[in-house]
């Protein structure tokens, strides 16, 4: 007859002597909600860079009456006549180097425009000519541009962004604050949970820290037995959490998409497509979400060492 | 071997009345003594003091040869647990692991090779009758069944010392003489042996001195 007989490694077969759902589930739902607050914290993150920083650098400038041939405007000699959308783009040849000067053409006009106007590639309204012009980091435009360029080209408006700007910015502030609040205090409880459930798990193996205690096991043996198995049902349960996570994570992200464009050009209404989405998402936040299982494991050790140690201080 | 002298004890340090007062006694190497006395009197409390589970509030302890105090290093006193062989009165397995499991534990603390540990676990578990019991879990054992695991797990690695409290009251007749005799051939062979009980039937079949405790207190030793 074959005997049944555990010839196990680890010499005690803790993991049937410490059946711990509850600690693994609960680590599981904490994880889970430090997943959603660590990409709600990116998102805010990139969010409000991208609106302290691209709004102020922004300066759209409107030409009424685009294709019009000024009259003196100095090109008698020239074969070419010169319209006053390309005599104000020529104007802004005076910025400072580095500076993207794009005039929308026809189809990104209708395409901005469509949801005020309709098909405007049919629409017999005038329209003006709209040049975007960014500005290198760290630069400004000089204030005196809008009177330049009326000069040159009487009725061209050029819209700042400055106030909205600094509007903006303050909002942006206020995003990452709360952002910053909200990651602390999801990280602070989820910490909490996790050393709680570690330990009420344990206190009812108490009976059995006692037992090994009496058998002549060491301290650091009885610790690091409990650590290591409180250490991987908490990884467990990190694990599932952060993947529970990765569905509400990637619907969001999506629809955040098109809010992450770079510039005008580029931002279209679409969503984009899911195979896309892995690159979406910024490897910070990817690093970030990978280190919770482990960081979840590491209080599970580090809580259970502590108590056993502690537990095993009472006894000589 | 083990030696007190003057040893109190006492469960909580603002408790006024020790538990244990005034121990003066030794039992020499490959000695037998039953511990008597009326429920209460301290036969437990004596066993767990021997067994290093607290520290003497006063007086002088010596187990195995070696004193032990609250200076002794905490390495020296798991090494002499481990040299001790304890039957609990309430048993103390571990009751998620199996029979064998819990009789291999003071080996596999001892870090001996698994086969060894295999032949030596195997071998106890059928002297004791629970060669068809091995792997049930400790917790779905009855209480003979619990008692025998005990006794087994406390002699298994063949210890210098074995404190048994009441290890026989939920056995049989015939397998409590079994058990005694073999707790009584171990001490001729060397091994010192304390056993507390309340059976008289069993202090007369098997004569061997005495310590008789009352209210914490030696109040009689000898045949
Ligand atoms: N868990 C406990 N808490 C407080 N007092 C206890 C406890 N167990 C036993 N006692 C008391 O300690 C004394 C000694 O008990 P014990 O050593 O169990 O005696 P015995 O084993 O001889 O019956 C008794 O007065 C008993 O009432
Ligand atoms: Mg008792």
């Amino acid at each position: 007859m074959a005997l049944p007989f555990s010839g196990r490694k680890d010499g005690l077969s803790l993991s049937e002597a410490l059946p711990d759902r509850s600690l693994f589930i609960l680590v599981a739902m904490m994880s889970f909600l430090a997943a959603l607050t660590l990409t709600g914290a990116t998102g805010a993150r990139a969010l409000s860079a991208r609106w302290s920083g691209g709004a102020a650098q922004l300066l759209t400038i409107q030409v009424t009456a685009p294709d019009h041939v000024p009259d003196g405007a100095g090109s008698t000699k020239n074969a070419t006549q010169k319209t006053r959308a390309d005599l104000v783009v020529d104007a802004l040849a005076a910025l400072p180097p580095g500076t993207q000067v794009h005039r929308l053409n026809k189809e990104e006009l209708a395409h901005l425009l469509a949801p005020w106007l309709g098909d405007a590639n049919n629409s017999a309204l005038p329209l003006p000519a709209v040049i975007e012009v960014r500005l290198p980091a760290g630069t400004d435009s000089p204030p005196t541009l809008e009177q330049t360029l009326n000069a040159q080209v009487p009725g061209t408006v050029v819209e700042h962004n400055a106030e909205w700007s600094s509007r903006l910015r303050a909002l942006a502030d206020s995003l990452l604050a709360c952002a910053a609040l909200a990651l602390a205090a999801v990280g602070g409880i989820a910490a909490l949970i996790t050393a709680l459930a570690t330990r009420s798990g344990l206190s009812s193996r108490r009976d059995i820290i006692r037992i090994l205690h009496g058998l002549g096991a060491t301290d650091s043996y009885i610790a690091g037995r409990f650590a290591s198995r409180t250490g991987a049902l908490a990884f467990g349960g990190g694990l599932l959490g952060t993947v529970l996570a990765m569905a509400p994570l990637a619907l969001l992200f999506r629809m955040a998409a098109p809010f992450a464009a770079t510039s005008l050009q580029t931002a279209t209404a679409a969503m984009p497509s899911w195979d896309t989405l892995p690159r979406l998402l910024p490897t910070d936040l990817l690093i970030g979400l990978a280190g919770l299982p482990v960081v979840a494991a590491f209080i599970g050790w580090f809580t259970t060492q502590v108590m056993v140690r502690l537990w095993l201080r009472g006894m000589p | 071997m083990i030696r007190l002298k003057n040893v109190f004890w006492q469960r909580a340090r603002k408790q006024e009345k020790p538990v244990l007062s005034d121990l003066s006694f030794s039992v020499p190497q490959g000695g037998f003594r039953w511990l008597l006395g009326p429920s209460g009197a301290g036969k437990t409390s004596l066993l767990n003091l021997l067994h290093i589970e607290s520290l003497p509030a006063r007086g002088d302890l010596e187990i195995l040869g070696k004193p032990v105090s609250a200076d002794t290093p905490r390495a020296t006193l798991v090494r002499l647990r481990q040299r001790i062989g304890m039957v609990h009165q309430n048993y103390r397995l571990m009751p998620g692991l199996s029979v064998v499991d819990n009789v291999a534990l003071p080996l596999r603390l001892q870090h001996r090779p698994e086969d060894e540990i295999h032949d030596e676990v195997h071998a106890i578990l059928k002297w004791v009758g629970l060669g068809e019991r091995i792997g049930v879990p400790a917790a779905n054992l009855s209480g003979g069944e619990q008692q025998r695991t005990a006794i087994a797990r406390a002699i298994v690695h063949r210890p210098g010392l074995i404190l048994a409290d009441e290890p026989t009251n939920a056995l049989e007749e015939p397998q409590a003489h079994k058990l005694l005799d073999l707790f009584d051939e171990l001490s001729t062979m060397g091994t010192t042996v304390l056993v507390a009980t309340h059976n008289e039937a069993l202090i007369r079949r098997l004569p061997r001195p005495s310590l008789y405790l009352e209210r914490g207190r030696l109040v009689r030793e000898g045949e």
